[in-house]
């Protein structure tokens, strides 16, 4: 039963950051769902404006504020919460309660923690505790011990006797700062490195079991202590490599049913002996030779593996979880999948399940890609099949790396041999080319620590790829290929022919998939919930009700820099604005960590790759009336052209703006050709096909100019290149420029001022939603750029220039639906940048911001209904209050990334500050952000000529401030000739001391201003600070407008203590 | 591989490839929807007379080992049904494929069966009677018997899986526990041996076979088929009425029907009966997660009146799980707290069965 409770609180996971993605989205908002059903008044609070959590609806009141103790505990108290659920939000969540519970707030304020208790969080979290516990109960554990500092790391080794050992942070996020060491070089290393990131400087030194296998167990428990395994996991890769960065299938295939209940029995003594009550993961290792099993880690919440378990299995363990928080047992909760069995079951599959990581290392080209303890991952995908094969084949397409099969890589054999014996984000497609080099699956098996149960798998796929090369095409072979999970375009690849052909051939001959239902009790209860995979088959369980419209929106993929939950965000809203419109909203998507892949979010959901094939079949199936492709980011826009071709003549449009349309604004040429048309401003660019005429070009229209190939999208291999050397360096080795790989050249607008506008149009009307000024100079992606909401240094003049600007750009590209554009300001004028005819990764922000559902209004336009039905109209959203962006970067995970911000997008996700004023928000998301702005201390001043007298007032302000200003020569020079006291240092690149870097590692330097300078010196200066600014955590600033803007946020944080408000407040 | 064909009574013609023995084989198709343990489901006798269906597809994934076996005599269903078969298992346990079991005992299996289709089938119309045949002449004949042919739970399938003759154990325990071997799988009797000695009884021993034979208590196992059939109700149920009064009783599935029976119930024909791993139960208060293996359940109607009272439900459908006596100590379970397959959170059972035989409840 439940018990009574005045007010919960749900706290998020704060920022998309690597080991922390869209998951925590997913078992938030059902949280927030299954916690108001039940009546409680509810709070929720996160920083991530991308969330449909923090929709203003979720929850009674939702607050977008920093996630840091202070702030929670300030909305406790004016809220009168007394109850939080803690492990909803990841372990950021986790930890603030602990922080909570460690200050004595939870106490002050009377606030219980629900489910899992802070003891329980400590004895799963603190490996010492951990162990304690574990050996009470005879669990086994890997032989470890628990150290401070590197003197008894060692010692800790000659106790377990040998290396490699592996060293595992405390209270740490997927992994950070963790590794294997394999002497004692490497354990000093990784160990200073750890004991850094750990919140309690603590790591642990432990007995390898590299090379055995890794099972994962997802179990639940009530407070009547039912326990239930949901789902069991099995990773390809062996010990060693984080389970995160590892293909997983589900359940484990390998496994015999002694061996699978010895882990489930000692699963549930786990999670008993814990006290745990909700979803929680047990991770083990298991010696396949001894059948010897150590239990590696208890992660005491829901979990990207949780979220993992609730998609392939159809059991939504957030729900429950939170529903056993509030007391209930897990027989008093339905099962809303069969709708007439109870949550206390164990759910049954009859499918295999296998998920994918999306690595980052496309767009990262300077990171090591070898794989290891520590995440690097950014997203992953899910694909279901009824066999291995064909899981693995729609996963790999899912991943969108531009490889639709396990194709060749042309590695050579040396290398070959280096990917099979170190694991990189390659390592399935290495395992298929020395298979097609004639290794035996035992043999490779052997080098991969893989069973050769899944090498087989591979080679399966390499003979049917042999097979399609050889034989003549016939019905049988067309089935089995297709059942096995090949694409119509890879067996058109092999059999050298197009892949409608192939397509239509198959049609031919009968060969449509059918689509199965996952329904948690592998068909043994008929089954109310739609969520379905296609196979190749009979029985197809997916019937579509005719009666009603149907509407399909095509989903994001997996999360990727450059295309995160925002567009997960706008999916779910159009799946919700269809439904209101009473029209059937079909999602297909697949990725495991999203909203948009609940299944109780759309009226049906397939689970699919997001490929023309894959998406045309289920709009035959589902005989759409429409299909929505503005929402699914480039994903789905890169579909819209092709898919209107395969759509002619049928049922199904698309709807929106025309993709004739969306193509103007994606073709280089023909958009020059409207903005011409329409006066409005473009930087000059030209198309290069050799060095000789990307340096005609960049010579006619002037240095800097900004170049990327042509033929990637999102800004990747973007770059500014200042002068000839660097445009050489830049053609010649980087992207190796050709007849068939032009670059293109854009004129940089040097200092302007970037703004992003979003909007919605219907053909007449044209409705802003809002225009963010960016805080750093145009030239940093939008994408990573510091946004301030609405402009907050631009005249009246300029806003209505750019109204004006938007609204023809709007019209005469007739758009239906939503729009981003990216302007530039410099010397009074502004410049296209890019129009982008689908919905940006801004929407979210906006709708947050203003409280105006974008994303709905563009999906009831496309349905039809007018703007001014809708009571919009033309128009721009005027707001009183200030919401700033920031972008969060992955530079502590990935080594070797610089942490410069460039064209090329690097942030993983992003926070809001909402406030009344321009500087509170903006200290909000500063904070928010993780980035620390000091309130006393020294700050390093380091800025070019131009910039000098632009940072002036916020370095009077700072001294005003107390605090110790520390400058290089010219800087100093100049402040100190305006009156401003100043302490001078030695440029790093002068070798002396006192310089930047001994300051900042003395603790004596809490923040550094450097805008970049053309000499080279400077910039090698720049680029050592920035590494040694990441790795201490020290804000650094390289923009005068971001130095200007922090400035003023540390004066208005030092003034007065910070308010939380809810979204209501501002939309009031 | 050879083709193979699963025919059902209505008609269905299912065309696969064949593994395991090759031989046209006969029973009652019923599916189970765990997803391992496929070697134990396959040499428990229970499932003598029955055509298997797995729900999982992929099946013979980690080979087989001999420990696993159920039964000393190997493969016990009539066939087996799956959607892919794996003749190539990962070496975790050796390496044997599947393959071999089916060929020692002489069972046919077939594979690339849309094996989920064919379970909505069977849930939809119930249990259906089924052939798998390679010939396919033959086909048309084979269904006109299927359709004529007697049910195999028509005879008493019992008498093919019981003991012939008692056998005893000794391991140096204080207690002794019999068991009716009605066609008992392997890990019950590894259960009690670790904790009693065991005499084994043919499931038509007399009471007083059984009381002379000086044991602390008896569990009647599982075992194939109709509980209630008149070969039954003259031997294994007869014997039970005589013992209840005399010594501890515990009843495991079709032992917990022989116990209903016995004592004054009755039991009935399911639809398509508990094939699987994940059966939630409620008892004491509490859930428990079983393995289970059933076509006949007891009725829960039939036991008023009688001394006997329903302990334990399905949370799913509110079948008898378990009954326990008002005043003796005779108590069973429809499911398999031995698991082998399935989840081990039963198997306290068994020390309170041998805590009644102590006489300390």
């Amino acid at each position: 039963m439940k018990d009574p409770y005045k007010k919960l609180m749900v706290i998020g996971s704060g920022p998309i950051i690597i080991g922390q993605a869209a998951e925590f989205d997913f078992s938030g908002s059902q949280a927030c769902k299954s916690i108001m059903e039940e009546g409680y008044p509810t709070v929720l609070v996160n920083s991530n404006p991308a969330t449909i959590q923090t929709d203003i609806d979720m929850a009674d009141s939702v607050y977008i504020e920093p996630l840091q103790a202070d702030m929670i505990e300030k909305i406790i108290i004016k809220e009168g919460v007394d109850g939080i659920l803690a492990g909803m939000g990841g372990q950021t969540a986790l930890n603030l309660c602990s922080e909570l519970a460690e200050n004595g707030a939870l106490e002050r304020h009377g606030v219980k923690l629900l489910g899992t208790q802070p003891e329980a969080i400590a004895m799963s979290e603190d490996r010492e505790l951990f162990k304690e516990a574990m050996e009470r109960i005879g669990e086994p554990v890997p032989l470890s011990r628990s150290v401070h500092s590197i003197a008894e790391a060692k010692k800790a080794v000659e106790i377990i006797g040998r290396y490699p050992v592996l060293i595992r942070p405390a209270y740490t996020l997927g992994g950070t700062g963790g590794g294997i060491a394999y002497n004692e070089a490497e354990l000093e290393e990784i160990c200073a490195r750890g004991l850094a990131y750990s919140r309690i400087h603590q790591v642990l030194i432990e007995e390898s079991v590299l090379g055995w296998k890794e099972y994962e167990y997802e179990v639940m428990r009530d407070g009547d202590d039912n326990c239930i395994i949901i789902c069991n996991m099995e990773n390809l890769d062996a010990m060693g490599i984080h389970t995160g960065e590892s293909i997983v299938c589900a359940p484990c295939l390998t496994l015999s049913d002694e061996d699978h209940q010895r882990l489930r029995t000692a699963s549930i003594k786990v999670i008993r002996t814990l006290g745990i009550e909700g979803g929680c993961n047990v991770q083990f290792a298991l010696d396949p030779k001894t059948k010897e099993y150590r239990l590696i880690e208890v992660n005491p919440r829901v979990s990207r593996s949780s979220a993992l378990a609730s998609k392939a299995t159809g059991y939504p363990i957030a729900r429950i979880s939170a529903k056993i928080a509030v007391g209930y047992t897990l027989d008093e909760v339905p099962n809303k999948i069969t709708g007439n069995t109870c949550a206390a079951f164990e759910p049954a599959l009859d499918y295999v399940v296998v998920k994918i990581p999306r690595w980052p290392f496309d767009k990262f080209r300077t990171v090591d890609r070898h794989l290891g303890t520590q995440m690097k991952s950014t997203g992953e995908i899910m694909a279901i099949g009824r066999n291995f094969e064909e899981a693995l084949l729609k996963g790999i397409r899912s991943l969108e790396i531009g490889v639709n099969y396990l194709e060749p890589q042309n590695f050579t054999d040396e290398e070959l041999m280096d990917e099979l014996e170190e694991a990189t984000d390659r390592r399935m497609f290495a395992i298929a080319d020395a298979l097609r080099r004639g290794m035996r699956p035992e043999e490779i098996a052997d080098i991969v620590k893989w069973d050769v149960f899944f090498v087989r798998k591979i080679e399966n796929i390499i003979n049917m790829e042999k097979r399609l090369k050889s034989e003549k095409m016939t019905d049988a072979l067309m089935e089995e290929a297709k059942r096995m999970g090949f694409a119509d375009s890879t067996i058109a690849d092999l059999t050298g022919r197009k892949a409608a052909e192939v397509r239509a051939e198959r049609k031919r001959m009968g060969i449509v998939p059918t689509y199965k239902m996952v329904d948690t009790c592998a068909a043994e209860f008929a089954a109310v919930t739609p969520y379905f995979y296609s196979t190749y088959g009979n029985g197809c369980e997916s019937v579509p009700n005719k009666k009603n419209k149907r509407v399909v929106i095509i989903g994001g993929g997996p999360i990727r820099i450059g295309q995160g939950i925002e567009f997960d965000y706008c999916c779910v809203h159009g799946v919700m604005a269809l439904q209101d419109a009473g029209v059937e909203a079909v999602m297909i998507n697949n990725n495991p960590e999203t909203v948009s892949t609940d299944f109780d979010i759309s009226d049906r959901l397939y689970f699919e790759p997001l490929t023309l094939e894959d998406v045309l079949d289920v709009i035959e199936k589902e005989e759409a009336d429409g299909v929505i492709v503005q929402y699914g980011g480039q994903t789905s826009v890169n579909l819209a052209v092709d898919l209107e071709k395969a759509l002619k003549g049928s049922r199904t449009k698309i709807l929106g703006t025309d993709p004739d349309d969306m193509d103007i604004a994606e073709d280089r040429r023909r958009f020059s050709e409207l903005m011409n048309k329409l006066g409005i401003k473009q930087p000059e660019s030209g198309t290069g096909y050799s060095f000789q005429e990307a340096k005609d070009i960049a010579e006619r229209i002037g240095y800097p100019v900004l170049v990327r190939p042509s033929y990637v999208l999102g800004g990747r291999a973007m770059e500014i290149v200042y002068c000839e050397d660097e445009l050489r360096t830049y053609v010649e080795t980087a992207v190796k420029v050709s007849k068939n790989h032009p670059i293109l050249i854009d004129k940089y607008l040097n200092e302007a001022i970037e703004v992003d506008v979003d909007l919605v149009a219907d053909g007449k009307d044209v409705f802003i939603g809002g225009m963010m000024e960016h805080v750093e100079y145009a030239g940093v992606h939008s994408g990573d750029a510091t946004m301030v909401l609405p402009p907050f240094t631009l005249s009246g003049e300029i806003i209505d220039r750019m109204k004006k600007i938007s609204r023809d750009v709007a019209l005469a590209l007739k758009i239906k639906g939503l729009m981003n554009l990216q302007l530039a300001i410099k010397d009074g004028e502004v410049w296209m940048i890019e129009a982008n005819p689908r919905s940006s990764r801004t929407v979210p922000f906006i709708s947050k911001a203003t409280g105006i559902p974008l994303a709905k209004v563009g999906t009831r336009v496309m349905l039809g209904e007018s703007l001014k039905k809708q009571g919009y109209g033309s128009g721009y959203k005027e707001i009183d209050h200030f919401a700033v962006k920031a972008s969060v970067f992955p530079f502590l995970k990935l080594v070797g990334v610089d942490s410069i911000l460039t064209p090329e997008m690097k942030s993983t996700g992003e926070v809001m500050g909402i406030d009344k004023d321009f500087h509170t928000a903006y200290y909000k998301a500063m904070i928010a952000a993780g980035n620390k702005l000091p309130m006393s201390g020294g700050v390093y001043i380091t800025v070019n000529d131009q910039d000098k007298p632009e940072i002036l007032e916020s370095a009077r302000t700072l001294t005003d401030l107390g605090f110790t200003v520390y400058a290089t020569k010219g800087t100093s020079t100049f402040l100190r000739k305006n009156g401003v006291n100043t302490t001078t240092v030695f440029r790093v690149s002068e070798n002396q001391k006192p310089n930047a870097l001994g300051l900042m590692r003395e603790g004596k330097i809490n923040m550094v201003i450097n805008t970049p300078s053309m000499k080279s010196g400077a910039r090698r200066d720049g680029y050592m600070m920035r590494r040694v600014a990441v790795e201490l955590e020290i804000p650094f600033l390289t923009t005068a407008n971001g130095a200007n803007a922090a400035v003023g946020a540390i004066k208005v944080a030092r003034g007065r203590e910070m308010t939380v408000h809810s979204l209501k407040e501002f939309s009031e | 591989m050879s083709s193979r064909y699963l025919v059902l009574e209505d008609g269905t013609v299912l065309k696969g490839k064949g593994f395991g023995h090759d031989r046209a084989s006969y029973g009652e198709v019923v599916f189970s929807t765990g997803m391992g343990g496929y070697q134990e489901g396959l040499t428990d006798p229970s499932f003598c007379g029955q055509i298997l269906v797995f729900s999982y597809p992929l099946i013979g994934n980690y080979g087989i080992k001999k420990e696993f076996n159920q039964s000393d005599a190997g493969a016990q269903v009539s066939g087996v049904v799956v959607s892919e078969y794996c003749d190539v298992p990962s070496p975790m346990y050796g390496g044997e494929p599947l393959g071999n079991l089916l060929e020692e005992s002489k069972v046919p299996g077939i594979s690339g069966i849309d094996t989920r289709s064919l379970v909505i089938k069977i849930r939809n119309s119930g249990t259906l009677r089924g052939a798998i045949v390679s010939d396919e002449e033959s086909i048309p004949e084979t269904l006109e018997q299927l359709r004529s042919k007697p049910l195999p739970s028509d005879s008493n399938l019992v008498s093919r899986v019981s003991c012939k003759k008692g056998t005893y154990t000794d391991s140096g325990k204080d207690i002794t526990v019999g068991i009716l071997d009605c066609g008992v799988k392997r890990s019950i009797v590894s259960e009690l041996s670790s904790r009693f000695n065991v005499r084994t009884f043919p499931f038509d021993s007399t009471a007083q076979e059984i009381t002379d034979s000086k044991i602390d208590g008896l569990l009647i196992s599982n075992g194939p088929g109709n509980p209630a059939h008149p070969d039954l109700m003259r031997t294994s149920v007869r014997t039970i009425s005589d013992l209840s009064s005399v010594m501890p009783l515990m009843g495991i599935c079709f032992g917990s029907q022989i116990i209903a029976l016995a004592l004054g119930g009755s039991t009935y024909k399911m639809k398509f009966g508990h094939r699987g791993s994940n059966q939630p139960v409620r008892f004491d208060g509490r859930v428990y997660i079983t393995s289970q293996n059933h076509g006949y359940a007891v009725d829960a109607e039939s036991l008023e009146g009688t001394d006997l009272t329903v302990n334990q439900v399905n949370l799913n459908d509110g079948t008898v799980e378990g009954v326990i006596h008002r005043d003796l100590p005779v108590f069973t379970t429809q499911y398999h707290p031995e698991s082998s397959p399935g989840p081990k959170d039963t198997v306290f059972l068994f020390d309170r069965f041998g805590k009644m035989m102590e006489g300390k409840i």
